[in-house]
């Protein structure tokens, strides 16, 4: 029975897992899907950190900059009769990516890099052939050094260094410090989107990618942070606005008398069943009249928060009456009462709410799809996703951008749910039993 | 002045905040989509009645018929599905376990996240060579290899048990220490053929639609059905925990007293288990319902991967009216559709709950 349960688990952590690894691909859509890869291979790690080093001064980041000195071995082998030859290396002009920061590339490293062959030597090998009979196989390891042009000492610094090898089918390529991205006429051009990775910059390379690729082509600023700023502040807004109206109307429904309460309430429980889409085309005139479309005004206010005001009411209804009672008698107004006595022991509700309106504002897909259509920056990340995949996960097929893209902004829902665990568990279950 | 109108003035001015949002945002706004409804407003010039020419319209608009069956096909498979699997999962695992620490973190995790990551990698996993591809395409090239060890499975545990009744009694077929060696056996059988070399692996390379399809299956279009299956797979964990919460706090006395009655299992299941769990089940169904029939983001996320009848639900549908891709808005007709929409959801919240009252009365 744990099995089960268990197994369920697996099944959902898997799926999360598979997708978090797939977005460190170069290619998620790679056939057949292997578990291992580079990305998740510390040799790899170290190696990449070293070329980060030598190109760019930067373990982490890696780069190409003037004064850079890149050693990179590769080693061929082929059978005992064929001949190895030296492969032809160069560095491509090549755009990094198919988003529009393609576009607003300057600096290639085929402009300023030049390389050399500095040694090659020759050793062989045990191969096991179809048959499992052991055969001698020859290799040979070429070893090239790629420089920053020396004339060009206040040269730009370049995220990138495209490397490219071509050599004959009949050999192949066993041993290299970080695995070719692409493989194309059947093994003989090996192609590397970038040598000089650095450590971080070879893992996460698809996350520098979301961030840097997403840019504004007439500014050239990040998207992706604008987005993300903008679900930010959408959701600080909406999270206060939430606390006040819902502790103030839940305070009302729970302990005050007042004609019409029925009324609202029906009201309450009746619109947390109708679709937004049936109201959606007067809230969008009513932001367009006040001009405020395109503003994260529209969507901060633009909601009934009817289950926030649900959940203060069912607190405030539990809270002890006599309390109140007692500082009225003194002659305290209700709302001394509310600010004085209730509020300061509501924490645990607000609380709950506070999250729950964090939460629900970040992951709000159709308000700020409606509300908010243009400039690109002023989208929310949700939305921006959408883009995200209409840019990169079509023809192109470029999901590890769009994949890291949805990874980055599941980021603070998880924060809050590490720190906030125990009280969303219970707000879950209070939210199916209400 | 009195106490009762000092508190019908705090009252009131503690709920207008909410009161205001409330009555311009849902009253007013449902309101001004019933006049719309009967007008042929296209957002810039002023509206003018039609009547009922816009409902005359949806009916005869296909691509609405398609949307009302997609919602009505989508929102009762999903709600049934994750229901009954939730609730089925729940009373397996009851016994064994009390949900705490990883796990339950693992079974919130979905819930928390937004439509559109879901989405994204979702839709990662049903590309056309894909993941979801690979899966298939790994089962049918080996299924000769499946196929053996379900069958050498069903052996070995129908022997194993045959075997211990011999002995002694009330062996059950399921019995969980057998399971284990049943499997180890058909497993070992599996690989001893496969070694030997008597499986053949068939070679295939398919590429499977799962979303970019005309496709039909059953009543529903493929790629809402690869939409079923990620809205299920999120919803069940959360709903299993919600029955698990449900079925910890039945006390243990009424099983103990059924079992001395001579009821067996099923009998405990359905006359103790599920009249307890009624306001959970109520509780999930409802949710379930009114969640299934906004379902909008999936599909707009979804966007040009699919075709537009494969994918459109009410929702969607009342979105693509009011602000169409190259064309003017039909704001009468997104109105339109929209009541039909909300009616729909309280008819069928109020169908589920007064037939929920009725069972409770039994």
């Amino acid at each position: 029975m744990y099995l089960i349960f268990l197994g369920v688990a697996t099944i959902m952590a898997g799926t999360f897992v598979l997708a978090f690894m797939a977005s460190l691909k170069v290619d998620p859509l790679e056939k057949p899907f292997r578990i291992y890869f580079d990305q998740l291979n510390p040799a790899a790690w170290i190696a990449a950190a070293r070329l980060g080093q030598e190109g760019g001064g930067d373990a982490l980041w890696g780069g190409f900059s003037p004064g850079a000195k890149v050693d990179f071995s590769v080693t061929y082998a082929a059978p005992a009769d064929t001949p190895i030859v030296e492969p032809k290396a160069e560095v491509p002009r090549r755009r990094p990516g198919s988003g529009i920061a393609a576009a607003l590339m300057r600096d290639y490293a085929a402009d300023y890099a030049s390389i050399a062959l500095k040694s090659s030597s020759a050793a062989t090998m045990q191969v096991r052939n179809e048959r499992g009979v052991r055969e001698e196989w020859q290799t040979r390891t070429f070893a090239y050094e790629i420089t920053y042009s020396t004339d060009r000492p206040n040269g730009p610094r370049i995220e990138r260094t495209p490397f490219n090898l071509t050599a004959p089918p009949s050999q192949t390529l066993i041993d290299s410090p970080i695995s070719p991205s692409r493989s194309e006429r059947r093994g003989r051009l090996l192609s590397w989107d970038n040598i000089t990775p650095g450590a971080l910059g070879l893992i996460f390379n698809n996350y520098r990618r979301v961030i840097n690729e997403t840019a504004d082509l007439q500014t050239g600023k990040s998207l992706f942070g604008s987005w993300l700023v903008n679900s930010f502040v959408i959701a600080i807004g909406r999270l206060v606005l939430t606390l006040v109206v819902a502790s103030l109307a839940g305070y009302a429904l729970a302990r005050l008398k007042f004609r019409g309460s029925r009324l609202l309430f029906a009201a309450l429980l009746f619109s947390m069943t109708i679709p937004a889409q049936v109201t959606f085309v007067s809230n969008y005139l009513i932001f367009r009249d006040l001009s405020l479309l395109n503003t994260p005004w529209s969507v901060i206010v633009v909601f009934v928060a009817s289950a926030n005001v649900l959940l203060m009411k069912q607190f405030f209804e539990g809270f002890p009456r006599e309390i109140e009672e007692a500082a009225i008698v003194d002659g305290a107004n209700r709302f001394q009462v509310f600010c004085k006595i209730v509020l300061p022991n509501a924490k645990p509700a607000l609380l709950v709410n506070a999250i729950l309106a964090f939460q629900g504002a970040w992951n709000d897909f159709f308000w700020p799809l409606v509300l908010i259509t243009s400039p690109p920056e002023a989208l929310t990340v949700q939305v921006g996703l959408l883009s995200l995949r209409r840019s990169f996960g079509g023809a192109q097929g470029d999901w590890g951008v769009v994949l890291a893209g949805a990874f980055i902004s599941i980021v603070p829902v998880i924060i809050l749910f590490v720190l906030f665990q125990r009280h969303i568990v219970s707000t879950q279950a209070a939210k199916g039993i209400t | 002045m009195s106490r009762g109108s000092s508190e019908e003035r705090s009252g009131w001015l503690f709920i207008l905040p909410f009161a205001i949002s409330m009555t311009l945002f849902f009253v007013y706004a449902i309101v001004r989509t019933a006049y719309y409804s009967f007008t042929d407003f296209d957002l810039f010039k002023a509206p003018s009645l039609v009547g009922l020419s816009n409902y005359a319209a949806l009916v005869s608009d296909e691509l609405f018929l398609i949307a009302l069956r997609n919602t009505i096909g989508f929102s009762l498979i999903v709600t049934t599905v994750q229901t009954v699997l939730a609730l089925a999962l729940a009373v397996l695992v009851n016994h064994a376990v009390r949900a705490r620490g990883l796990i339950r973190t693992v079974f919130y995790l979905p819930s928390i996240m937004s439509s559109a990551a879901m989405t994204l990698i979702f839709l990662w996993l049903f590309q056309r060579d894909g993941f979801m591809t690979a899966i298939i395409n790994v089962v049918l090239a080996y299924r000769p290899h499946i196929l053996l060890f379900f069958v050498g499975f069903a052996a070995l545990q129908g022997a194993l048990v045959l075997n211990a009744r011999r002995s002694y009694e009330g062996v059950s077929i399921f019995d969980p220490f057998f399971l284990l060696a049943a499997a180890a056996g058909a497993l070992a059988l599996v690989v001893a053929c496969a070694l030997v070399g008597l499986l053949p692996v068939f070679a295939n390379d398919l590429l499977i639609s799962w979303l970019n399809t005309q496709q039909q299956f059953l009543f529903m279009p493929v790629t809402l059905w690869s939409v079923a299956l990620m809205n299920v797979f999120t919803t069940v964990p959360t709903l299993m925990l919600l029955f698990l919460a449900g079925l910890q706090s039945i006390p243990s006395d009424l099983y103990d007293a059924a079992e001395i009655d001579g009821a067996n299992a099923v009998q405990r299941f359905r006359h103790i288990t599920v009249p307890a769990l009624r306001p959970v089940t109520f509780a999930v169904v409802t949710m379930g319902i009114i969640g299934t029939l906004q379902m909008f983001d999936q599909v707009a996320i979804l966007g040009d991967a699919a075709p537009l009848a494969s994918r459109v639900t009410l929702a969607y549908y009342v979105y693509e009216n009011a602000f169409p891709a190259g064309a003017s808005s039909r704001i009468g007709m997104a109105s339109a559709a929209a009541l039909v929409l909300g009616i729909l959801t309280i008819a069928v919240v109020y169908v589920q709950k007064s037939v929920g009252v009725k069972e409770s009365a039994e």
